[in-house]
């Protein structure tokens, strides 16, 4: 698939998106479970990060994902490496802006 | 053990353990949550309803059953430590109950060993173990000759010493040990409770004799 | 649907383990099966190992479940719990050291995803890491 595997193929995600968190309180515990979940859904490794500046952490993982205490108006980050990683990147990017609901 | 000894040993256990609630209660009231002379007395009198039928069963199986007992109706921690005291005392016993002093010795050194597995702790933590520990030690060392009533003496002096001894010590298992310095000063319960015990396991031995 | 590990949660007060597992539902949904008890056997604040293992029983799969209790007594009657079950059972049930709360949510997460028992435990307590 990757010529040269591991080495900067691999850390190329391949697929990256972003959205503003609309919540007022930010991303609370039950956005923060239900992104999790969602993240789950997926086979691809799916991180996000809070702000341009923030770390990556795994979005499959509840503690990590908490941990971000992404505030109101602050921009989640995704990026995603497999091969459903379009679609998880795009569930992720209509979750955030839907405010986490349904 | 002949059947009407047994309920008499009961009967002496969940006695001064109900006539004792009251000082439990508030003894863990001082360190921990304040339910020991409840659940304890909860315990002893599901054992004590259970006499006559505990009464009929050679002493290592009504020491376990008694010891489920405890398990499921004391409600807190007391209730699997207790309860594997009993039951672990009740396999280590030998068919026809203990021949002499080492073998009570023995049978009581099981017992704590199963306490410190359930509770993962030992002597020196302001624990009931505070009191069966010293109590097993002194137990084993004694002579082979040691008369009846010479140890029934050691046992009581032992559990008195060992009782007094947890008032300065500090707390580092169970809820007494979120006081920590602030515990030291109060009689442990579960030590308390285990010295009580010992005194009704005394007098009945003693009146028997 | 996937299996998941079961959550089973142990308090002294049965208000603090209903209201847990109702954050679980509320905040995880309904597809990770939660049981919880709380309460003494004479229905005071404690905990009841019968009652425990009936929590267990009635969400038990192979998969595992995972329990979450409070303080001292409900780990130390949840553990003799656990060894009074059957034995194919035992080994499929395991204690999470981690906020009863806090750690059942997180276990139950991790939990919808179809995480096996050890991950879900490693979640739980990761929690306070």
């Amino acid at each position: 698939m990757t010529e040269g595997a591991g080495g900067a193929a691999a850390a190329t995600p391949i697929a990256e998106g972003s959205a503003t968190l609309g919540d007022p309180t930010g991303l609370h515990a039950r956005p923060a479970v239900k992104l999790t979940k969602q993240a789950k859904g997926f086979e691809a490794e799916v991180q996000v990060r809070a702000g341009e500046a923030g770390t990556w952490v795994n979005a499959k993982s509840p503690n990590a994902v908490m941990k971000l205490k992404a505030g109101h108006g602050e921009r989640l980050f995704f990026r995603a490496d497999g091969a459903d990683a379009e679609a998880a990147v795009a569930a992720l990017v209509a979750l955030v802006e839907r405010d986490f609901a349904g | 053990m002949a059947p009407d000894d047994l309920r008499d040993l009961i009967a002496r256990s969940a006695a001064t353990i109900a006539a004792h609630e009251e000082e439990l209660t508030s003894l863990d009231r001082a360190i921990g949550d304040g339910d020991h002379g409840a659940n304890m007395k909860r315990g002893f009198s599901a054992v004590a309803e259970q006499a006559d039928a505990l009464a009929g069963l050679p002493l290592g199986e009504a020491l376990q059953k008694a010891g489920m007992t405890l398990i499921m109706k004391v409600g807190g921690a007391s209730g699997p430590l207790y309860g594997s005291l009993l039951m672990a005392m009740g396999k280590a016993l030998p068919d026809g109950g203990p021949a002499d002093l080492a073998g009570v010795a023995a049978m009581l050194a099981a017992g704590v060993e199963a306490v410190k597995a359930r509770g993962k702790s030992d002597a020196g933590a302001k624990t009931m173990l505070d009191v069966l520990v010293p109590l097993a030690r002194a137990l084993q060392s004694a002579d082979a000759g040691t008369a009846a009533a010479a140890a029934i003496a050691t046992a009581r002096r032992t559990a008195d010493e060992a009782l007094a001894a947890t008032r300065d010590m500090k707390a580092t298992k169970g809820r007494a040990s979120f006081l920590g310095e602030r515990s030291i000063g109060h009689l442990d319960p579960g030590a308390r409770s285990s010295a009580l015990l010992v005194h009704a396991a005394c007098d009945f031995l003693e009146d028997r004799s | 649907m996937t299996d998941c590990v079961a959550i089973v949660i142990v308090s002294h007060s049965l208000d603090v383990a209903r209201g847990a597992a109702d954050m679980v539902r509320e905040m995880v949904g309904n597809e990770v099966p939660v049981a919880f008890c709380g309460g003494n056997p004479a229905g005071g604040l404690g905990t009841d190992v019968a009652a425990i293992q009936a929590a267990i029983e009635s969400v038990y799969r192979p998969k595992g479940v995972a329990l979450l209790v409070d303080l001292g007594g409900a780990e130390t009657n949840s553990e003799v719990a656990i060894e009074l079950l059957p034995e194919a059972m035992r080994g499929h049930v395991t204690i999470c050291n981690a906020p009863i709360v806090e750690g059942a949510v997180m276990a139950a997460t991790e939990a919808a995803g179809g995480a096996s028992l050890e991950t879900v435990r490693a979640t739980a307590e990761e929690f306070l890491s």
